[in-house]
């Protein structure tokens, strides 16, 4: 009983400041999460490359940031712009990355029709192979990011401080996912990925480009997971194994919320992260991984169906 | 020029093109952060011997080991295409000795044929390490070759057999590899009944250990099917591995287990210590290699193997035939489980200290690469491709080319992976019925049991 | 355009192969001094993967060494090195251990480099009586209760650091509470014990945490949440001072995440973190700034100087030795390794060599290029009791030494 209390103590103690790095985090995941979601949606399978998508987007925006701030310090009108390039530029790689992916691991198996297993035995090999390629070139230590601004308490909520990188977090996840969701709901693109995503076979008689639409799918998603790879290296820097362990638990999130439904992705990325972060309480933070890896094993055997269900067909 | 990239020899040459790219990239030097061009220009500008004739830059090396290389695959096009040609005229000397080899590939399937091939390999095993004396050749032989093989023939019965992708199998080696520090006293937890066991007794616990949390684990998991129990091994896997990086109380954490002692005999009169020589840790393992050789292969043709096959072809036609799926692919796990655990001995008992490192998800993959690479589900494949893999991978670790880095040898294996994806899904030498599966469920005649299914109740729902 | 390429390559490559199959001219080596034996120093520690750049730098040290051992002309032997790459790393430090004891004209060995890998790497160098000699294998435990001890190292151990930290920070800097982090390593766990064990004696209040190190974070998996979660932490006990065991790979990251955190207090580690890959690799780099690192032995002596620095510059392709860490210990410990050569008998089989060379080493005393280099039993440096650790702190991106213990 003491030993609940006294952790409960510590949770309101630090719950504040537990609570605003734990949104932080979460909206990474939920950025991922939306690739592993998107894909899973329109092919049914686990995109398992998608960790290296995430991680070559971190790498593009490094090179970036360290090509235009080196070792200046950026006024405030800079540090907008510079943030904005090191984000498309994240975003761009990301989705060549998993175009690239998308042609060179998946496609040639789709066309044989190829069973479910070898495309995630695929997917694996060219993860593997990028994760490793990329330490071959950039190194294997750690390289940190010239943030393009100084990271400073901006406000502080109930003892908690908040610090601009956060705000970065919160600006550019709400920003990007917001898009997404309109994309998605609203434009031609959109409509067809939903309607592969329901049946591919229909959709092809519809006249929709099957293999354009995937194509697409895995570029939104990669966008979005280079973007998210970006923002997570500010605070560590790149490392060419970065992807891995984020990404599990992005899909954990993904498969949390539903896996297919956009939203859902969403979702489970914020529980995922405020979950794990306020777990910190309880069990020591070098354990912080297993409730992540935790929380996919439980919801898979208890519900696999997630929190919301699998509807990206629907105008989600 | 939209038809001149459509022409399918210009497609092929291009992509002939790229890959030799890639592969005079991954071939060359390493960059780094400050300097990420590095590795790209000294890939192509760096000066590399040329089979000690001349010392030209690595772009004129790479196109003229393509010259060499397309030119002998056309040659050898050529002479196959000449031999075809001879065969069917009929009535020569090259129909005669075609007819010769014909008839000797129906022997070699003869059961008396494959027997004395086998002792045939048997023998040379025997004798291979008279015949490679160097003691570091030998170890490696151990420790790279033989406990792959060990592991990959326990993965091959998940995976190959019961058709269950398992990718956190490196978890029953790692509990194979830490039972044996426990029973030995090596572990801040004292031994089994404070005693610290001879490393002899590890073998036959670590087994039953390994087998048993096969059990553990596959009750709960293996309800799911195809990928998702692929990325549900992997996080048990992962947390297999946290759990034993982060107990330092229980398994000595990150630092590692305490050192182990070597093997020892100690009956009566006769002791025997076995020391820094690979050779008695040879015959050990290999005995045990051949041992469950025998054990799986007898398996894979009983009740359980043909049960196994049915799950996997098609797990609702074999439920509704009386076949208790979870029942078998929870066995599958367990008996997977238990050549782990014996390589986990091994392990642990030759290199005299376990560390978590070990036991990360990369060593899962790569016997996953093994399995593949031989061809899943087919014993004789997946000894061989271990191997060969392995064999490869241990002459690289032996005496590394100036080419080639340690680092990079997952590259290769995930590089492997994918080519073997599209270009041999069923792997090198494939068991006749799996290729049968493979080729059935890509002309769409069977159903594609390896689909996902997230439980089932899957919402269906209209637009 | 219809032309039969197969046939066209078909010929030029078999003319290719026609020119490998002329026959390479032996390019024989002069045999000049056929009499001499030729023995082989190995040296085992990191030559690839993250931790390469320590480990290249020790290859130079011993390399220029054996070079100038060579060139002397007047040794009864010729001496060549063999390297072991282990990656830094305790899993594949035995294997490598395993190589080198199976190399049939190994004497001894310079190094493991690193303290987890010495640990698991020993006992097969025990077993087959090699010396060996390490330019940075620091932890306490390798030395602790051993005599004539096979494992020898040019540097102090980690209980002279880790007294020298706690001093520093809890006497020279009054820092009354701290919170000492250990990245559960060999290495990292056992300096943040003894630091948390002096800062005690010393009077302060200790918290102790372990982080076990991001599944070694050269293969590059870096739970920043980790981090994240033990900075918030940091802050809202907000100790004086943090010291870190470790490696400058986690330390960074440990770094990135106390600075967004906000934590203001002194942190500090040892030479595990001393590298300017912790600069390059803390996110963002001025989160490095001010953090205060200690080193053992060296000093401002510490460096090649005049030919033997140039003679480095040539083999190391410029990189002078005051940058490349750990390579004048390397050159230290290959001399030790070559006098105690020169007092034995090597005209008997190198198994022999190999068991009379330890208690060789053990009465060695030379003044070599980072001081006086003579070893205990248990290993260590002669002198380690007055030990000298130098100080050092980051400012503005750069690693300045500013004094000594």
């Amino acid at each position: 009983m003491s030993y609940f209390s006294s952790h409960f103590a510590t949770l309101g103690h630090e719950f504040w400041g537990l609570l605003v790095g734990g949104i932080a985090n979460g909206f990474i995941y939920a950025m991922v999460a939306i690739g592993y979601t998107m894909v899973y949606g329109v092919l049914r399978l686990i995109n398992f490359a998608h960790s290296e998508v995430f991680m070559t987007g971190a790498f593009a925006s490094f090179f970036l940031l360290k090509f235009l701030v080196g070792n200046s310090t950026p006024n405030a009108f800079e540090s907008v712009v510079y943030l904005i390039a090191a984000v498309v530029i994240g975003g761009v790689v990301g989705a060549l990355v998993a175009l690239l992916l998308e042609r060179v691991a998946y496609r040639p198996l789709r066309r044989r029709n190829a069973p479910k297993l070898a495309y995630l035995i695929s997917a694996i090999g060219a993860s593997y192979f990028l994760y490793n390629f990329v330490g071959k070139e950039f190194g294997r230590i750690n390289l940190s990011i010239d943030a393009p601004y100084t990271n400073n308490t901006v406000f502080t909520i109930f003892g908690a401080t908040v610090q601009t990188y956060y705000i970065v977090i919160f600006f550019v996840g709400v920003t990007m996912l917001v898009a997404l969701d309109r994309l998605v709901a609203t434009s031609k693109l959109g409509r067809g990925i939903r309607a592969v995503a329901q049946d591919a076979e229909t959709a092809s008689l519809m006249g929709v480009n099957i293999d354009r639409t995937i194509a697409l799918t895995f570029m939104l998603g990669g966008f979005l997971g280079g973007v998210a790879g970006f923002l997570y290296s500010i605070p560590v820097g790149a490392v060419y194994g970065m992807g891995f362990t984020p990404a599990l638990k992005a899909f954990s999130a993904a498969v949390l919320g539903g896996i297919g439904n956009l939203r859902g992705a969403v979702l489970g990325g914020l529980i995922l992260g405020v979950v794990e972060s306020l777990s910190v309480a309880f069990v020591s933070g070098a354990y912080i991984d297993v409730v992540a890896f935790g929380v996919l094993v439980l919801v898979l055997l208890v519900r696999p169906t997630g929190i919301l269900g699998e509807r990206l067909g629907r105008s989600a | 020029m939209k038809t001149f990239f459509q022409n399918p020899r210009v497609q092929r040459s291009g992509r002939t093109a790229l890959i030799l790219l890639l592969i005079i990239v991954m071939t060359g030097p390493e960059g780094s952060g400050t300097q990420p061009t590095a590795g790209f220009t000294g890939s192509f500008g760096n000066h590399m011997s040329f089979f000690g004739l001349f010392y030209p830059q690595r772009w004129v090396v790479f196109l003229l080991l393509t010259l060499i290389v397309v030119g002998l695959t056309s040659l050898v096009k050529m002479a196959h295409r000449w031999w075809i040609e001879r065969q069917r005229a009929g009535n020569n000397a090259v129909a005669r000795v075609a007819k010769t080899l014909a008839a000797t590939k129906q022997r070699a399937r003869h059961r008396s044929t494959r027997l004395s091939l086998y002792a045939v390999a048997l023998a040379f095993a025997l004798y291979f390490p008279h015949l490679v004396t160097d003691q570091s050749w030998q170890t490696l032989v151990v420790q790279d070759v033989l406990v792959y093989l060990l592991l990959a023939l326990g993965l091959n019965v998940v995976t190959g057999f019961a058709g269950l992708l398992d990718l956190g199998y490196v978890a029953f080696y790692a509990i194979g590899a830490y039972t044996t520090a426990w029973v030995t006293g090596s572990l801040p937890t004292p031994p089994p009944f404070g005693v610290h066991w001879n490393t002899f007794v590890a073998i036959p616990v670590a087994i039953v250990f390994a087998m048993l949390c096969g059990v553990l684990l596959g009750i709960p998991t293996l309800r799911l099917r195809g990928d998702y129990l692929a990325i549900v091994t992997l996080g048990f896997g992962e947390i297999v591995y946290l759990f034993i990086n982060n107990s330092y109380g229980i398994t000595g954490g990150s630092t590692g287990t305490n050192q182990i002692p070597f093997l020892s005999f100690h009956l009566g009169p006769i002791k025997y210590l076995w020391g820094l020589i690979p050779e008695p840790y040879y015959y050990l393992t290999l005995a045990f290699v051949v041992i469950f050789l025998l054990a799986f292969s007898s398996l894979e043709h009983s009740r359980v193997g043909r049960s196994w096959v049915a799950i996997r072809e098609d797990e609702v036609a074999a439920e509704s035939l009386g076949i208790h799926p979870l029942k078998y692919k929870v066995m599958a796990f367990a008996i997977g489980a238990a050549s782990a655990g014996f390589a986990g001995v091994v392990t642990a008992s030759q290199t005299l200290f376990v560390t978590p490192p070990t036991f990360t998800i990369s060593f899962s993959i790569n016997i996953l690469v093994l399995v593949i690479f031989g061809g899943m589900g087919s014993i004789f494949g997946v000894v061989l491709g271990g191997l060969v893999v392995q064999g490869f991978v241990a002459y690289l670790t032996h005496s590394p080319p100036s080419i080639y880095n340690a680092a990079d040898l997952y590259m290769y294996l995930g590089a492997l992976l994918v080519v073997m994806m599209i270009y041999r899904p069923a792997g090198l030498f494939p068991s006749r019925r799996r290729r049968r599966e493979v080729s059935q469920v890509e002309a769409g005649t069977a159903p594609d049991t390896l689909q996902v299914e997230i439980g089932a109740h899957r919402v269906q729902e209209d637009v | 355009m219809k032309f039969r390429l197969n046939k066209t390559v078909a010929a030029v490559s078999s003319s290719a192969l026609l020119l490998m199959a002329v026959p390479a001219i032996g390019f024989a080596t002069a045999s000049s001094a056929a009499s001499k034996p030729t023995f082989t120093i190995g040296y085992e520690g990191p030559l690839s993967g993250g931790n390469a750049q320590l480990g290249i730098n020790m290859k130079w040290g011993v390399e220029l060494a054996i070079q100038d051992a060579n060139a002397t002309g007047k040794l009864p032997f010729k001496l060549q090195a063999a390297w072991f790459d282990d990656q830094g790393s305790s899993t594949l430090s035995p294997a490598a251990a395993q190589a080198a004891v199976a190399n049939k004209s190994l004497v001894a060995v310079v190094g493991p480099a690193f303290s987890g890998a010495t640990r698991s790497a020993e006992p097969f160098y025990v077993a087959a009586n090699i010396a060996t000699v390490s330019p940075s294998a620091t932890a306490a435990a390798l030395t602790t209760g051993k005599v004539k001890n096979n494992f020898m190292r040019v540097v102090y151990g980690d209980d002279v650091q880790g007294a020298a930290d706690a001093r520093f920070l809890v006497v020279n800097r009054h820092n009354k509470k701290i919170e000492v982090i250990g990245d559960g390593s060999f290495y990292g766990a056992g300096l943040a014990a003894v630091v948390a064990a002096d800062a005690k004696t010393y009077g302060a209040k200790v918290t102790t945490e372990s982080y076990p190190e991001s599944s070694s974070c050269p293969p590059g998996t870096a739970p920043t949440s980790q981090y994240t979660a033990l900075a918030t932490q940091i802050k809202t006990s907000n100790p004086g001072a943090v010291f870190y065991g470790g490696y400058y790979c986690d330390f960074g990251l440990l770094l990135g995440a106390l600075h967004s955190a906000g934590y203001k207090g002194a942190i500090m580690s040892g030479d595990g973190s001393e590298s300017t890959s912790l600069i390059s690799g803390t996110s963002p780099k001025t989160a490095a700034n001010g953090v205060f690192l200690s080193a053992a032995g060296g000093g401002s002596g510490g460096n090649f100087t005049g030919a033997l620095e140039s003679q480095f510059l040539k083999i190391s392709g410029g990189v002078t030795s005051a940058t490349a860490l750990y390579a004048p210990q390397a050159y230290d410990a290959t001399n030790a390794i070559v006098r105690a050569l020169l007092k034995v008998s090597t005209k008997v089989p190198v198994s022999k060599i190999r068991a009379s060379l330890i208690p060789a080493l053990h009465t060695v005393r030379f003044s070599g290029v980072t001081g006086t280099i003579a070893f205990q039993s248990d290993g260590n440096l002669a002198g380690t009791g007055a030990g000298q650790i130098d100080y050092y702190q980051v400012k503005n991106g750069k690693i300045v030494q500013f004094g000594h213990n």
